[in-house]
């Protein structure tokens, strides 16, 4: 594979939420707004970069009995920078994604990388995969995020764009239409990757 | 708030699939059969409950006394990783017949968000040990149901004609969303 | 197999600890910005603006010698503050005490903000335990506002303001407070 097939497979063929849909919980959680969904996307990508960059930098280096627990602490501390840089220098942000911060190191799919792709790849081959597969999730926050914002409170950004006679539907960005917007937007991905084979 | 009030809104009002969507991957992967879905959900109280109790003890212990609460992340997921390990082995050994019924679900366990969440939010909610207690008890109770319950309605939804592209997980997200409208209703309880 | 086991303990050690270490020292640069946010974040926006219009944030001086210094003389004083605006500057001091002075039931305690031209910006009462509906009601604009501009170069006398009808105790419980942080303010920070 050359590196724009990787990028391109993380973004589109193996989409982590659309297509794969792992590390779902904070993709139904936070993406109330756009702003929220973009937040959460950038600190995946930096963790999944950071820690595709470590694990290949290090793999002759972790032998393969101890290599998910090594995988675990190089994750978990990755998530841990992001979470006190977030908390430091982008406090509202931090306290909009509260507890989704910290669960970053168990979104599947960081752990999958690693041990799929970064762990038997080289550096620059993972760097491309994780940024690959970091904006496949921006990708899919945002259209999440962007829909549930518009339908439910009306803005984008907090910018309005729908008139201010258009009620908004509260459904939208409570927990139900997290659950059935996603499913929605699976569906049509679904819809659009079978004709496009067709 | 008085201990069963906690329970309730842990349990059902604040479920922590339809409400706090933690732990929504192993809910959508393995919630086919009813067996296999309570499965899952005994084996998720028990783990949550004891690694509650582990991380609140040692967050309280060393963490807090040396100073070291940036470390929380790494030292909740590895203590919930050994921990799964731990109960693999020891129901392996000792008690062979709850380890074929629970033990293909607990490697799922160390990535399920829900266990580290609900240790997180015994710490940022910064609840008293009985009070962690109940409110890990109650919320993983709310998993074992929210599963179950999910686990029955796709048996049905199987055989519905649906259209090709909304099979498997697309349905199942809608379908969760609806019993998510149904849990919402919860939300009126006066506690 | 045993060397091995020391060989694979020893290589997650390693990898903890580089890790461990790493983010002691992005904690250690971190851990004031996450504190002065957090504190920000409990900052009541009514009372910042009460005591000091525009401003968003009450910094605890840098200089800790002279609070030191100023608590072991005033013993009624909690702290000394700087305002600053959404932008980082300056707009004036804030001195944090109690009354000198007992009111109804006890000591008040106060926001006392000045302006860098050495006037009052504002007062803001932060707890006091005065009858409610009669003492209380020194923690109220209407009463707190009048000091608003007031030149803090010399105490303000009885004559200077309107008490409160009916509540004598609370209201020289306020001044008295008021005129502590005038004191400290024209002794050491203008």
């Amino acid at each position: 594979m050359n590196k724009l097939q990787i990028f391109n497979n993380g973004v589109t063929k193996e989409n982590p939420i659309l297509v794969q849909q792992v590390g779902m919980c904070a993709t139904l959680a936070i993406t109330t707004s756009l702003l929220n969904g973009i937040g959460m996307g950038v600190a995946v990508i930096a963790v999944l970069t950071g820690s595709n960059i470590v694990i290949s930098l290090l793999r002759k280096f972790i032998p393969d009995e101890v290599r998910i627990p090594a995988f675990i602490i190089v994750i978990a501390a990755f998530t841990t920078i992001i979470d006190l840089l977030m908390h430091a220098y982008t406090f509202e942000l931090y306290k909009a994604l509260g507890v989704f911060i910290p669960l970053i190191v168990v979104n599947c799919i960081i752990l999958a990388r690693a041990e799929a792709f970064a762990s038997k790849n080289s550096l620059s081959d993972s760097i491309i995969d994780g940024l690959g597969m970091g904006v496949g999730y921006l990708v899919a926050m945002i259209l999440l995020s962007s829909i549930r914002e518009i339908l439910g409170n009306g803005t984008i950004l907090g910018f309005r764009i729908l008139p201010e006679a258009y009620e908004p539907m509260m459904m939208a960005v409570q927990p139900p239409g997290a659950f059935i917007l996603l499913g929605l937007l699976i569906g049509i991905v679904n819809y659009v990757s079978r004709s496009k084979k067709a | 708030m008085d201990l069963v009030s906690l329970f309730i809104t842990s349990f059902i009002v604040n479920n922590i699939i339809f409400m706090q969507f933690l732990g929504a991957c192993p809910f959508l992967g393995v919630s086919k059969k009813i067996d296999t879905a309570a499965g899952m959900g005994i084996a998720v109280i028990f783990v949550i409950t004891l690694a509650s109790i582990i991380t609140f003890i040692i967050y309280h212990t060393i963490l807090v006394t040396f100073e070291l609460e940036y470390l929380q992340t790494i030292v909740f997921i590895l203590i919930i990783a050994a921990l799964v390990q731990f109960v693999e082995m020891f129901l392996k050994k000792s008690a062979p017949g709850l380890y074929q019924a629970l033990g293909i679900f607990l490697p799922l366990i160390t990535t399920n968000c829900a266990v580290l969440g609900v240790a997180i939010n015994n710490i940022i909610y910064e609840y008293e040990f009985i009070e962690s207690l109940v409110y890990s008890v109650g919320t993983s109770a709310g998993f074992l149901l929210a599963i179950v319950l999910f686990a029955g309605v796709r048996d049905k939804v199987d055989y519905a004609d649906l259209p090709d592209s909304l099979k498997g997980s697309a349905i199942s997200l809608i379908t969760a969303g609806l019993m998510s409208v149904a849990f919402l209703g919860f939300s009126g309880l006066q506690l | 197999m045993k060397n091995n086991f020391v060989k694979l303990v020893s290589i997650l050690f390693i990898i903890a600890a580089v890790s461990a270490g790493i983010l002691a020292w992005l904690n250690d640069t971190t851990k004031d910005i996450i504190a002065q946010n957090e504190a920000m974040a409990s900052m009541d926006p009514a009372i910042l603006e009460a005591v000091m219009p525009g401003s968003v944030m009450f910094y605890d001086f840098e200089d800790t010698a002279l609070i030191d210094t100023v608590k072991a003389e005033n013993n009624k004083i909690i702290n000394l503050m700087t305002a600053v605006d959404a932008s980082d500057n300056e707009l004036g001091k804030v001195v944090r005490t109690w009354s000198t002075v007992k009111g109804f039931n006890g000591d008040m305690e106060l926001y006392v903000g000045f302006t860098s031209d050495g006037q009052i910006s504002g007062v803001s009462v932060i707890s006091h335990q005065e009858t409610s509906g009669v003492g209380s009601k020194t923690a109220e604009p209407a009463f707190t506002e009048q000091f608003i501009g007031k030149d803090a170069s010399s105490e303000i006398s009885y004559s200077d303001y309107d008490a409160v009808t009916g509540a004598t105790y609370s209201s020289e419980s306020f001044l008295s407070a008021v005129n502590n942080a005038i004191k400290v303010y024209s002794d050491y920070l203008k």
